[in-house]
């Protein structure tokens, strides 16, 4: 663990709530997360507890990333093709 | 060669998917086009995590999580509210089942002994600001306080269980999902074990007299 990431664990420790949504509350929720954003308005606003979840634990974290890069690419032709995503595995 | 998939609303997605014969057949095809590219294109993000495989293990394994998704997806067609698009939804199945599945690839060789491994030392080593960017005496001391009552409270007030798991996941970085399988549990029960002790190194710190920007000024990087 370098030094950033033990500044990064303080801050998750203090920013701990005594109430925090569980990962099945997240997955079922991060959806309409990434929905709001994507429509342009304040996801974390509208949904706290969900952004708390994501800032806390990083599967979750990550999958919502894979997700909301996913939802920006628009509708499902701005999503490569199978052969063009197996050909740039390398 | 495989067909970019016919777009539609969330309403036709449901309606296709519930009908039967051909109709639904093609809105399984699609659905399942849908899922195995947002599949392949988490592993192309994260190729990290499948280095140890070759191309058609990683293939073989996309086509894998992709039935998988497929099948969750279908069975729980039904929990679908209508508050994101249906594409944004069914991703979701997709990158869960990659994600586990990528993660708990690269860390499959180790022992639990190496996942569990960790020394205090580390954590006072972790914990000091590096001295030549020049910190102030108190300010070690200080650091230190706050790191000696951080590992008070992992070695006395966490249990046995708690412990492991935040050695495993805080400081050795082992994937959550990874600790789910190595222990024999689930994601909400993890995080409820990471929560609690959070909880208490809140309540122990505060209780010390440590407030969050102080400790923060404390060991931000100069920056």
């Amino acid at each position: 663990m370098k030094h950033h990431r033990f500044e990064k664990w303080l801050r998750n420790i203090y920013e701990t709530r005594e109430e925090e949504i569980s990962c099945t509350e997240c997955f079922d929720l991060v959806s309409r997360f990434v929905e709001l954003e994507s429509s342009g308005q304040d996801a974390a606003a509208s949904m706290p507890q969900l952004r708390q979840h994501l800032d806390q634990c990083r599967a979750c974290r990550d999958e919502y990333e894979t997700l909301r890069d996913l939802r920006r690419l628009g509708d499902e032709s701005g999503l490569p093709s199978v052969d063009d995503l197996r050909n740039s595995l390398s | 060669m495989p067909s970019m998939s016919t777009q539609r609303t969330n309403e036709e997605w449901l309606n296709d998917l519930n009908a039967s014969g051909e109709i639904q057949d093609a809105a399984i095809t699609d659905l399942r086009d849908l899922l195995l590219r947002a599949t392949l294109y988490f592993f192309n993000r994260n190729q990290g995590d499948v280095a140890g495989m070759d191309r058609d293990q990683i293939l073989q394994c996309a086509e894998d999580c992709t039935q998988e998704a497929l099948i969750a997806v279908m069975n729980r067609l039904a929990d679908f509210r209508g508050d994101s698009k249906f594409t944004t939804w069914v991703y979701k199945f997709a990158i869960n089942r990659a994600l586990i599945t990528a993660r708990r690839e690269r860390w499959k060789g180790k022992s639990l002994e190496q996942l569990t491994s960790f020394d205090s030392k580390t954590l006072t080593e972790w914990s000091l600001q590096d001295r030549s960017s020049g910190g102030l005496p108190d300010q070690s001391a200080i650091q230190s306080e706050i790191s000696d009552t951080i590992w008070e409270v992992i070695e006395r007030e966490l249990t046995d269980r708690q412990r492991e798991v935040l050695i495993m996941m805080v400081f050795n970085e082992v994937p959550m999902d990874e600790v789910v399988q190595r222990l024999g549990t689930n994601r909400n029960a993890i995080y409820k074990m990471l929560h609690d002790a959070r909880r208490k190194l809140k309540h122990r710190l505060q209780a010390r007299g440590f407030e969050i920007g102080e400790i923060l000024a404390l060991f931000t990087f100069q920056r």
